[in-house]
Order: C-alpha cells, then sequence, then structure tokens
C-alpha cells in the first residue's frame, strides 16, 4: 500500500513539474505566429496598433496631427 | 386570294432560316463542349489545375506572409481519409477491441473459472516477489495508464456517449480536464516505462523454457503447471507489449505534444492514426493483464500488493526463480533488507 501512495503522489508531482514547464515553453498563437508588422487586433490588451497613448478617437486625416 | 401564296412563301423562308441558325448553333455547341472556343484554340491548356498540381505534391499549398507556415495548406485530400478514419473507423475499432476483450475474458472466467490456489506444504509461507521499488514503478505507470486510457477513450467516445448523458457544458469540463491530465500525466508514465525496462529487462529475455511454456498454453488448460523463471512467457509478452506500445506511444504521443515540431500535417494526421490504434490494442492488452493479476488467479495480487506472494503459489508457477531464490538465499549476503528466506 505504502509503494502505491507514493507512487500516486510522485505521478501527481512529475505530472504537476510537467505542466509547469511545458506551460512556460507554451505561447499563445499570437505570440508565435505574429510578425514585426502592424496587428490589427488585440488578444493580450497591452499595446495597440496606434501606440500605448491612443485615446480611442480616430484623428480627422483633414486636420494635422499635433505631435 | 393572293395572301395565301405569301404566306405560306414567308413560312417556308422562316422555317429554312430557323433551321440554319439551329444547325450552326448545335456545331457551335459541340465545338465549345469540347474546350474549344471558335477560334480554335483552347484558352486553358497551358492554364495550371488542381490534377497537375496533385502529380507534384499530396497538398495544394498557398503563400502566406505570416510566419506560420502550415496555414499556407489549402487542400489535402488525404486529410478527408483521416476525418473517415477518426470519425467511423477508430470509434468502431475501439469497441470492437475494448468490448471484445472485455467480452473474452468474460467468456474465459465463465468456462475456465478463477485459478485457485493449490494447497502444499509451503502454503501460508511467505517469499518476496517484487520490493518496493519495483511496486513503485508499477503503480506510478499503472494509475497514469488508467487515467491515460480513460482519457483517450474520452477523445472517441466522448462526444457520442459522455456528451448525451452529462450536456454540453459539464463534458466541454470534463473534457478539458481529461486533456489536461493525458498531456501531463504521459510524462510519470514515460518515466515508469523507463523504469519497468531497467529493472526487469533481465528477467524478461525469452528462452527455450518460453517455448515449453507456451507449448504447455501455460497450465491454463489441464492440471500441469509448466516451468518458469521469475516471469513466465505470458508475463514476458505482457513485459514487451509495455515496453514495445509504450515507447511508441510516447514517441507518437510528443510528436503531437510538440505539434508540427518535426513532421507537416501528413505526419501529424499519421501520427495520431498510430497513437490511436496502439492506444486500443495497449487498453485490451492491459485488460488481460489486470484480468489475471486480479480477478483470475488466486494469489497474484500479493505479488504487486504486499510484494510477498505465497511460497506454494510461486513454487507452482515460478519454481525455477523460487530454486534461484532460495540458493541465493542460502548463502547468505544477497538476502535483501525485506526479504523473507523462503525455507
Amino acid at each position: 500500500m505504502k509503494a502505491f501512495i507514493i507512487a500516486l503522489v510522485v505521478a501527481v508531482a512529475l505530472g504537476t513539474l510537467a505542466a509547469a514547464l511545458l506551460n512556460q515553453q507554451q505561447r499563445f498563437a499570437y505570440q508565435a505566429f505574429s510578425t514585426s508588422g502592424a496587428r490589427v487586433s488585440d488578444p493580450a490588451g497591452h499595446s495597440n496598433l496606434v501606440g500605448p497613448h491612443w485615446n480611442g478617437v480616430t484623428p480627422d486625416p483633414d486636420k494635422p496631427s499635433k505631435s | 386570294m393572293r395572301r395565301t401564296p405569301t404566306t405560306f412563301r414567308t413560312l417556308i423562308a422562316a422555317t429554312i432560316l430557323t433551321a440554319a441558325v439551329g444547325a450552326s448553333s448545335t456545331s457551335f455547341a459541340q465545338q465549345t463542349r469540347d474546350g474549344l472556343n471558335p477560334t480554335g484554340q483552347n484558352p486553358t491548356a497551358e492554364s495550371v489545375n488542381e490534377e497537375f498540381l496533385f502529380k507534384q505534391d499530396p497538398k495544394i499549398t498557398g503563400r502566406i506572409s505570416i510566419p506560420d507556415g502550415k496555414a499556407a495548406n489549402l487542400i489535402q485530400p488525404a486529410g478527408r481519409d483521416y476525418r473517415d478514419f477518426r470519425e467511423w473507423w477508430l470509434p468502431w475499432l475501439s469497441a470492437l477491441a475494448v468490448l471484445g476483450a472485455i467480452a473474452l475474458l468474460g467468456l474465459f472466467y465463465f468456462f475456465r473459472g478463477r485459478i485457485l490456489m493449490e494447497r502444499g506444504p509451503d502454503t501460508g509461507r511467505k517469499i518476496l516477489r517484487f520490493n518496493g521499488f519495483e511496486r513503485f514503478a508499477h503503480w506510478m505507470t499503472s494509475s497514469c495508464f488508467i487515467i491515460l486510457a480513460l482519457s483517450g477513450l474520452n477523445y472517441i467516445f466522448g462526444k457520442r456517449l459522455l456528451m448525451p448523458l452529462i450536456g454540453a457544458d459539464a463534458f466541454g469540463v470534463v473534457a478539458q480536464y481529461a486533456k489536461f491530465s493525458h498531456i501531463y500525466l504521459a510524462w510519470p508514465f514515460m518515466i515508469g516505462v523507463a523504469l519497468m525496462l531497467v529493472l526487469w529487462l533481465k528477467d524478461n529475455i525469452p528462452n527455450k523454457i518460453d517455448i515449453a511454456w507456451i507449448k504447455a498454453f501455460g497450465g491454463f488448460v489441464g492440471d500441469k503447471h509448466p516451468s518458469a523463471g521469475r516471469f513466465n512467457a505470458g508475463q514476458k509478452m505482457v513485459f514487451w507489449m509495455v515496453i514495445g506500445f509504450g515507447s511508441a506511444m510516447s514517441v507518437t504521443g510528443l510528436m503531437m505534444i510538440f505539434p508540427f515540431a518535426l513532421t507537416d500535417i501528413t505526419g501529424m494526421q499519421l501520427m495520431q492514426v498510430i497513437h490511436a490504434l496502439i492506444g486500443i490494442a495497449f487498453i485490451a492488452g492491459i485488460l488481460a493483464h489486470i484480468y489475471i493479476g486480479t480477478l483470475g488467479m488466486e494469489g497474484a495480487y500479493d505479488a504487486m500488493g504486499s510484494g510477498k506472494v505465497d511460497l506454494g503459489w510461486a513454487k507452482v508457477h515460478h519454481d525455477l526463480w523460487v530454486e534461484q531464490e532460495q540458493a541465493k538465499n542460502a548463502s547468505g549476503p544477497q538476502l535483501g533488507r525485506h526479504q523473507v528466506p523462503a525455507e
């Protein structure tokens, strides 16, 4: 019985270790397969197409930009 | 009266004209039906068609700008064969293998019954058959195998059998955790298979005694028990099945854990077909192993339960091994820490 219990504990421990290591290696598809070019979607929510300071207002192409 | 011949002439002229137009359009239609245009040329004769492309490669790929090269795959007819296998052949083959194995074992139990321990002068005395580490390796591998088998069967039968019973939402959660357990417990399983190979390889090399054991049907037929060493031919078959199937499942499983790392879409499909087919054969084989180690034979479970088996049972089923152990124990130094002297 002792060998059986130890086997279960070790199996779960090794499985947890495998999970941790594999998840470290894992990347989302948008990270793994993205190019250095512009991205139109923002899955991570950290950045967007027009830069981190974008206020959500679409600029008018007729007006000159402030910056 | 003059109007009648005029009308008649007009009617004949119209008929001739209609017939002429019809005849010319028929010949024109025949030309275009052959793929020729009125100029006598075939404008698509030089163009690339699907048939031509499939002569070059089993799949048609396009050109893409993202780094995920496999997304360029446009048409792969082998994928239809793979889908047919997965959706039709695989469930039926799996059901046949697993239910067939259970039915055969049921029939065997019905006709042969439980193989009972034969009482003798050594009955009641114990001999150590598997030490703690051996039992640990066995139980780690086997407990992982049971989870892997159940979660593997869920891939095949879950949506067909389980989902109608518990609903799509609950099945989604169950399938997700089954998938996690399948991917993560595969690692202790692989380690366990490697451990068992190292631990028991030397006792599982086939020899002449195995041929005699097989000829005597392993004692399952009749009352005579053929001689056997630590493992008889049947146990050696189980060992090599676990090593062979375990290795094949590990290689194909790793290819799926790291998809497209070493192979393309055709290779991935092939890996899954091999993984699934060996998996169901593995489950069927292990069902027989579980049966004979528990219900099928009295006294057999103790070998992996406590590690110690009845000496009388051991002398009947593994006489050569008992002689070997007794010879070792008689000389003293080889006696293991927890080993019980057999004599």
